[in-house]
């Protein structure tokens, strides 16, 4: 779609980057304070409000995403979802993978792994089509 | 899909990037089309016609 009344495209990474990196700083505080505000927390729902903390920057860092997927324009979109689909069905495999082999006797991990297991895969897979595209 | 859009861009004197700029698009995509790596999509494609003022067929042919 043109997007002549739109932000320029050119400016999407940049934005991009800007927030996706305020995102993840909110992330890591939020982690990095989470054992102490559980300690200080005075009732149950105040528990559980910092319990959930970190949770707040991940639908942050959806929301980034989403951004940029709507600032850049359609030949990048179609590139955009390619590599989020082929990313997302090879982390989908690799966690099914892994259940198995925990049933083996592998150490079972908590299902937090799941979403840091699809970011590495977007990236990895992210940066060799990029390679492979120049 | 073929185009013209190389030939119609060096006549004016642009470059991708003014292009992609005139267009709204990134210099990757105005390279993909103009390699024929992408086909684009009706909206984009009248908004290249209107800027070189032809018709869509005299710059895409399939």
């Amino acid at each position: 779609m043109a997007q002549a009344e739109a932000a320029p495209v050119k400016y999407a990474g940049r934005s991009y980057l800007l927030e996706i990196s305020f995102v993840t700083a909110l992330y890591v505080a939020a982690v990095w304070f989470r054992p102490w505000l559980i300690a200080q927390a005075a009732s149950h729902e105040m528990k559980l409000a910092a319990t959930v903390l970190p949770a707040l920057p991940i639908w942050g860092m959806f929301l980034v995403v989403w951004r940029y997927y709507r600032r850049i324009d359609e030949f990048e979109r179609q590139r955009f979802l390619e590599v989020i689909a082929i990313a997302f069905g090879v982390g989908s495999c690799l966690v099914c993978t892994y259940s198995f082999l925990a049933d083996a006797g592998l150490p079972q991990l908590a299902i937090t792994w799941a979403w840091p297991t699809l970011a590495v895969s977007w990236a990895i897979t992210g940066a060799i089509f990029h390679i492979a595209r120049r | 899909m073929r185009n013209q859009l190389p030939a119609l861009r060096a006549a004016r004197g642009m470059t991708q990037a003014n292009l992609a700029d005139r267009l709204n698009v990134s210099r990757q995509t105005v390279n993909a089309i103009e390699t024929g790596r992408y086909d684009p999509s009706l909206p984009l494609a009248f908004a290249i016609a209107k800027l070189f003022k032809c018709r869509i067929e005299e710059i895409f042919e399939p």
